[in-house]
């Protein structure tokens, strides 16, 4: 089911009617009966999976607080690993070597959570055992179930105990939800036909509009992926159940690891970090150690892309996951040299100036790495960056005499305002503004958003990019 | 929570006041660019000695000037009702509505095989953004298409659409004129391309061929062809021309003209299958479509002496 769809509309009314109706207590089993029913809808077989992978991890971690033996304790996380993450890999590369098993939606984002579930119960961090039916609703849990935000359950669980959805958070759960739609509906989907087009057949594209779909894309992807997890936290927050933040206005990072580290799905981030990087050492195991662990995350994450790239091995998600090791290579060697121009010119390092400079940098460092995200080969993705560099001297003229359409304005005009309000966002959150503006203003605001939706959103159910993943 | 509930409630009566006054604009644009829209049509045009129906293929009787010169030629009165990607459940909709407002003699039900084999060209187009959004309001339509819910298997989200006006608040090409985009290529001479037919057959057989689809659409044009004669019109059934190429491609046409020259005798009306009476590719625009050259032959050749003959 579609955040967009009627269907969810329809179906988001039911549970919050049941939800409202069950005391606070039994809350928990509305919950698990909608998020089955969001899952089941379109395909019920997908509650196979869940329920096989839910009872993997149930039955991992009752063992794991049964048995206290370091190795007994090693040899079960393993075993639960691997039918997690193995199963994982085979939906993933088992096309490779066998017929092709469609991946369900959202496995990856249920299997990571299976995965951080596990790794917490073995360091026995996970809360006192709350019943198999409330570690189920941490997976199943319909907002983040297809794309996230990979949730801790050392944060969700003691949160189902009464969940209760006060006034304000209803608010803002509301304006998150209609926000996050307003990125995806209006700006995403605006933007998508564009890319299409240039990336459909990239030979036959001109420069410009292969220029164009650079940049666009990289305003597509960020606001389909963070709409659709701002719609996912604004709705949990309507049950009283709040998620953890996944964007921090990416495109404002001033470092591609700053962006990577802090702003850009910072959930799948963290897990990474705590599960991959930290246990291969992290930075903390010499210099060539910390270069190769910052590879191997950047590789491992360009590989789990991968599995389900246009092709049969999404070779381009692998470049991508590399070219962005390789910026994590190139902040490391860096890094000694801000310091000494922090110390040496503490103005400059802190003027405004520079942090836009940077900023515009790091941009483009991310755009030119989303053209392989997006191509369907490498082939084409390097035929995009060659053509746009061969024609670098040209682009300003062939810019001026470009026919835009009415439609090219209407899209730049969304991503120049979608840029003024993460610029107003960072300095306080949007959000706060609104709760301290008067009413009519807050109204106004609420108003133009809904309208832009009905009068500029493109509602035919397209799907969230990360929904592959 | 109580104060929250009010505000919420306010908010929302506000917004809908705010709703119903775009709705209401964009029912008048709808008004003023939906000249194609075959319930515009009927809202526009009077009674008539033929109206055509079927789908993109009739639509080509109608491009340019093409209807009005037919009219000036017979001294009829033809109003083409045709749509795009429209099967028989849907042109028998559209029927009812023109047969409630006004009378016809004479229909004319331009038959494509493939609107036969798939509720993709049926109950499916009750629920295209791009047909609703120019479908100006109108109660009755609401409530048949609300009873082709019920009785006919359309969605009832369709229905919801239309009553809402959500496609019309939400088109976005709602300055524009409506006409299909092919319209623009009507004066165009096709090239006939193999690989180009092959998608086009792919795409207007989504489903095969399959029997039950065939006998569910056939028994639709039944029902068709008892409204039109319970309202005392006279109907005729035919197959326009198309070029070998594509016509050479069609899947399983001979069983599907056998099984449609069957229903209609049983009906006692006329089919005539002029596919193969105009073959060159100079009279197409496109794979399948007839192009000026081609629809001023059809015409002076069969479709003059056929709606004459009346």
């Amino acid at each position: 089911m579609l955040f967009t769809s009627l269907d969810f509309f329809v179906f988001l009314a039911a549970a919050l009617a049941l939800f409202g109706l069950l005391p606070p207590r039994h809350r928990w089993l509305g919950l698990l009966a909608a998020s089955a029913v969001f899952y089941g809808y379109t395909h019920p077989s997908n509650l196979l999976y869940l329920g096989g992978v839910t009872l993997a991890v149930l039955a991992c971690e009752r063992v794991l607080r049964a048995v206290e033996r370091p190795v007994a304790r090693r040899g079960v996380l393993a075993c639960g690993l691997a039918a997690v993450l193995g199963s994982l890999a085979f939906f993933k590369f088992g096309g490779l070597v066998m017929e092709r098993v469609a991946s369900p939606a959202g496995y990856s984002f249920y299997a990571f959570s299976a995965a951080s579930f596990l790794i917490e119960a073995y360091r026995n961090k996970v809360p006192e055992p709350r019943g198999a039916g409330q570690v189920a609703l941490y997976l199943a849990w319909f907002p983040k179930i297809l794309a996230g935000p990979i949730e801790r359950a050392t944060t969700f669980l003691p949160r189902l105990a009464l969940p209760r959805a006060d006034p304000a958070a209803v608010v803002l759960g509301l304006q998150l939800a209609t926000w996050g739609l307003f990125k995806k509906v209006v700006i995403a989907d605006n933007l998508a036909p564009f890319v299409d087009k240039a990336f459909g057949i990239v030979p036959y594209a001109s420069a410009v509009d292969l220029l164009v779909s650079v940049y666009f894309f990289a305003f597509q992807i960020y606001c389909d992926f963070s709409g659709y997890t701002d719609i996912a936290i604004g709705v949990s927050l309507l049950f009283g159940l709040p998620l953890m933040e996944n964007f921090r206005r990416p495109y404002l990072a001033q470092s591609t690891s700053e962006f990577w580290g802090e702003r850009w799905h910072i959930s799948l981030s963290h897990w990474f970090r705590d599960y991959l990087y930290f246990p291969l050492g992290g930075s903390r195991a010499g210099a060539v150690r910390t270069y190769l662990n910052l590879m191997v995350v950047f590789v491992v994450s360009g590989l789990w892309h991968a599995g389900l790239g246009y092709g049969a091995v999404g070779w381009t998600f692998l470049a991508w996951g590399a070219l962005n090791g390789l910026y994590g290579w190139a902040g490391l060697a860096t890094r000694p040299l801000w310091r000494r121009l922090g110390e040496k010119l503490p103005r400059v390092r802190a003027s405004a100036a520079l942090a836009v400079v940077r900023a515009v940098i790091t941009f483009h460092l991310i755009a030119i790495a989303w053209v392989f995200f997006r191509a369907k080969t490498l082939g084409d993705a390097l035929t995009v960056l060659r053509r746009l560099a061969d024609k670098a001297a040209e682009l300003p003229g062939l810019v001026a005499r470009y026919p835009f359409t009415t439609d090219h304005y209407a899209a730049m005009a969304l991503i120049v305002f979608l840029v003024a309000v993460e610029i107003v966002d960072e300095r306080r959150s949007i959000f706060e503004r609104l709760k301290a503006a008067p009413v009519a203003l807050r109204w106004a605001a609420g108003y133009a958003v809904i309208f832009a939706l009905l009068l500029l959103g493109r509602w035919q159910a397209r799907e969230f990019i990360y929904m592959q993943f | 929570m109580k104060r929250l509930a009010a505000c919420a409630l306010l908010f929302a009566a506000i917004g809908l006041a705010l709703y119903a006054a775009v709705y209401y604009a964009s029912e008048r644009l709808v008004q003023r660019t939906a000249h194609a829209n075959p319930f515009h049509k009927i809202e526009a045009r009077g009674d008539a000695d033929w109206v055509i129906l079927g789908a993109s293929h009739a639509m080509a009787l109608d491009f340019g000037d093409s209807n009005d010169r037919m009219q000036r030629a017979t001294g009829l009165a033809i109003v083409n009702l045709a749509a795009t990607g429209t099967g028989p459940l849907y042109n028998r909709f559209v029927l009812e509505e023109y047969l409630r407002r006004h009378r016809a003699r004479n229909v004319l039900y331009v038959a494509d095989a493939f609107t036969f084999y798939s509720k993709a060209w049926n109950e499916d187009r009750f629920a295209d953004a791009k047909l609703i959004r120019r479908t100006p309001f109108e109660p009755a339509i609401a409530a048949r298409m609300w009873r082709y819910a019920r009785e006919e298997g359309v969605d009832p989200r369709a229905v919801l659409d239309y009553v809402s006006g959500f496609s019309k608040v939400n088109n976005r090409e709602r300055l524009q004129r409506d006409a299909w985009e092919a319209e623009a290529q009507f004066g165009r001479t096709y090239r006939p391309s193999a690989s180009v037919a092959a998608k086009r057959i792919a795409y207007l057989y989504p489903d095969g061929t399959p029997a039950a689809a065939l006998d569910r659409y056939l028994g639709e044009l039944d029902d068709l062809v008892a409204v039109a004669k319970g309202a005392g019109a006279r109907v005729v059934v035919i197959k326009l021309p198309l070029p070998d190429l594509f016509r050479g491609k069609l899947p399983d046409e001979a069983a599907f003209d056998a099984r449609l020259a069957a229903t209609l005798a049983r009906r006692g009306v006329a089919f005539h299958d002029f596919s193969a009476s105009l073959s060159d590719p100079r009279f197409f625009f496109d794979s399948d479509h007839l192009n000026r050259a081609g629809m001023e032959a059809f015409f002076a050749r069969e479709l003059k002496g056929l709606l004459e003959g009346a």
